[in-house]
């Protein structure tokens, strides 16, 4: 299959920042997916995109017009005097820091998913990526985790009203994806589904099974919280479990997927244990439902991940290796790999996935595995219920 | 938070000559349980409140129950059902003391009264949603146990740390158990709720939740802070 109906929206600007010195988030992972990508062969000129610019009535279409006025008003000055008026909108906090431009930056980011979805929606292509997108905690009012403005919600809201699709949602970042679940939570033309470590542990706290949407949207949210040192096997089965499933009865016309990094073994801030194996083979069923159900049609983002070097790159160049149908070779080129360890002084990874035997077992794996899967059934009843009166 | 913050303001009130059976229909029409009970007086004045009826005591007239009422049918007046005197709450009364009162006289609902006028009604599913409200539940949060020492300064101990690190708090729950200790739910606005754990504990705090690594509850072999898993696939991994 030609690559001609899959494109990778790109402007450099998108990792050209940081929310602070320090900040677990880093949009370099962008850039250096994306020269791994084309250092292995897997993008080309003809694939990339630039974002096409937003005006501030798509971004007002999800957002309060006051939060934005706040995030626009984000200058050095505020910054210096840690103005207290922004705290009202979660701007100015340790996880959400002000920095400048960041109006302007964050809506470039929203712009580059907004132009993914334009592109598939349009039918100008088949699957697009933007792995610098995926900021689901954003609220309508608020920054939150991360996150400013919610890129995945204005992208989804302009295929919903503009295109009239209906779009089925999946989000497997280790986080909940509250903001996008609440933004369209009565919405029965958007089905969010998120897999993530149990809120009982795990920032945001929400995501629970008896979270299924309301009103029209009754039905149309799925959530399934995962238990801590979750691993490939189990994620996987939960997923075959409920996914499928949902994406069947709810039958799409376009699936957007976010595929936060950080549900990996060595991720700092969340407890999953995934592989890069189990990952990856967690987007090929995305793409595989997406071509049963939707037609082909698929956007994937980025979203969390805070192990940027060893696992984020990886994991998203096996992400669009999966989009475009083609495989990451064993070994990465040596000039990647030197290139990336003179600019950052860090170690990076010479091959492209983990050796399975090598990877310590998960404490308690049976109890885990147990738990979760009456965790998938319950929720599966639950919802067979609700479709059931529909 | 005061009872005119919860209290539902559209009383659905009845006279006392009401039959029985019409107020059956009204509350099963309107979903209703608890119905104050009003008495006109003059013109000048407001209608007293003379009894309150809830709906269990309306389903069992007429029912083969050990406890329905002798002699009355659903064509009697439900003046011959209602209970009075009646407990009442006031707007500015805290909710905390009118779930008090609610939980001790086991009852579910009571009318709202200010300066003799029927206002409004408060009932026990509303201390619910009030507690679910100043809980913070619904906001993006993650969710910390911590147990301090039972003296003054001790909360402001513990926030002095959030604070230093620049994270707003959500929600602060008190919780008892020994005279010596008090223990406080706090909910966060940080993804790294993990981190401030890890921070409070290195700082001599007791932090039951979320469960410390290598605890039964959360057993870790690794993971943030610390010792990495050594990489197995030739590369060397940074801690």
């Amino acid at each position: 299959m030609s690559t001609q109906g899959f494109k990778f929206v790109y402007d450099p600007e998108l990792a050209r920042f940081e929310l602070a010195p320090d900040h677990p988030f880093k949009p370099l992972r962008f850039e250096i997916t994306r020269s791994l990508l084309a250092a292995v062969g897997l993008l080309s000129d003809a694939d990339l995109v630039s974002p096409i610019p937003l005006e501030d009535d798509d971004i007002l279409m999800v957002h309060d017009w006051r939060f934005v006025e706040a995030v626009k008003s984000v200058t050095v000055a505020s910054k210096a005097r840690q103005d207290t008026g922004l705290a009202a909108y979660g701007l100015g906090t340790s996880d959400n820091p002000l920095f400048d431009d960041m109006h302007d930056k964050i809506a470039r980011v929203c712009a580059a998913t907004v132009t993914a979805v334009d592109l598939v929606a349009s039918g100008r292509a088949l699957r697009t990526a933007n792995l610098a997108g995926g900021l689901h905690h954003a609220l309508r009012d608020r920054a939150s985790g991360f996150c400013i403005y919610n890129d995945l919600a204005i992208a989804i809201r302009k295929a919903v009203d503009h295109y009239g699709l209906r779009v089925a949602y999946i989000d497997i970042d280790a986080h909940h994806g509250d903001g996008v679940q609440w933004l369209f939570y009565d919405d029965p033309a958007v089905l969010t589904i998120s897999m993530h470590e149990s809120g009982r542990y795990l920032f945001p706290g929400t995501g629970h099974t008896y979270e299924t949407g309301k009103d029209a949207g009754r039905g149309t949210a799925v959530n399934v919280p995962l238990e801590p040192f979750t691993e490939d096997a189990s994620f996987l089965a939960c997923f075959d479990m409920v996914v499928p499933r949902a994406i069947e009865h709810f039958a799409p016309d376009l699936i957007v997927l976010q595929a936060g990094a950080d549900t990996h073994r060595y991720d700092p801030l969340a407890d999953l244990w995934l592989s890069l194996e189990g990952m990856g083979e967690s987007y090929r069923r995305v793409v595989d439902l997406a071509d049963t159900y939707a037609g082909g049609r698929l956007v994937v983002t980025g979203g969390g991940g805070y192990d940027p070097y060893q696992t984020v790159p990886r994991a998203w160049a096996r992400l669009w290796a999966e989009v475009v149908g083609k495989e990451l070779p064993a070994e990465l080129p040596t000039f990647w790999v030197e290139d990336w360890q003179r600019r950052l002084g860090v170690s990076m990874p010479t091959v492209s996935t983990e050796d399975p035997a090598g990877l310590t077992p998960a404490p308690r794996r049976a109890a885990i595995t147990s738990r979760n899967r009456s965790v998938a059934e319950r929720l599966l009843t639950t919802l067979e219920k609700i479709w059931q009166r529909e | 938070m005061l009872v005119s913050d919860v209290m539902t303001r559209k009383v659905v009130a009845i006279g006392p000559d009401t039959p029985i059976r019409d107020v059956q229909t009204l509350m099963e029409q309107r979903n209703i349980r608890h119905f104050p009970i009003l008495q006109s007086r003059s013109n000048t004045e407001p209608d007293a409140l003379i009894g309150i009826v809830s709906d269990r005591d309306v389903r069992l007239v007429g029912a083969d129950h050990p406890r329905s009422p002798a002699g009355v049918t659903a064509a009697h007046p439900i003046s011959q059902l209602m209970v009075f005197p009646v407990l009442t709450a006031h707007p500015d009364d805290p909710i905390e003391e009118t779930a008090k009162v609610l939980r001790e006289n086991k009852i579910g609902a009571m009318p709202v009264m200010d300066d003799g006028r029927l206002v409004g009604i408060v009932t026990g599913i509303d201390m619910l949603d009030a507690l679910i409200r100043m809980s913070g539940v619904y906001e993006a949060a993650s969710r910390l146990e911590v147990e301090v020492a039972n003296r003054p300064g001790a909360l402001a101990d513990l926030l002095r740390h959030v604070a230093a690190r620049n994270v707003n708090v959500s929600s602060v729950m008190t919780t008892r158990g020994d005279p010596d200790t008090v223990t406080f739910v706090l909910r966060v606005a940080t993804v790294d709720g993990h981190g401030l754990a890890r921070h409070l504990r290195s700082q001599g705090f007791s932090v039951p939740w979320p469960p410390e690594p290598g605890s039964d509850d959360l057993p870790r072999t690794g993971g943030r802070g610390d010792e990495v898993p050594p990489a197995t696939d030739g590369t060397t991994r940074k801690a």
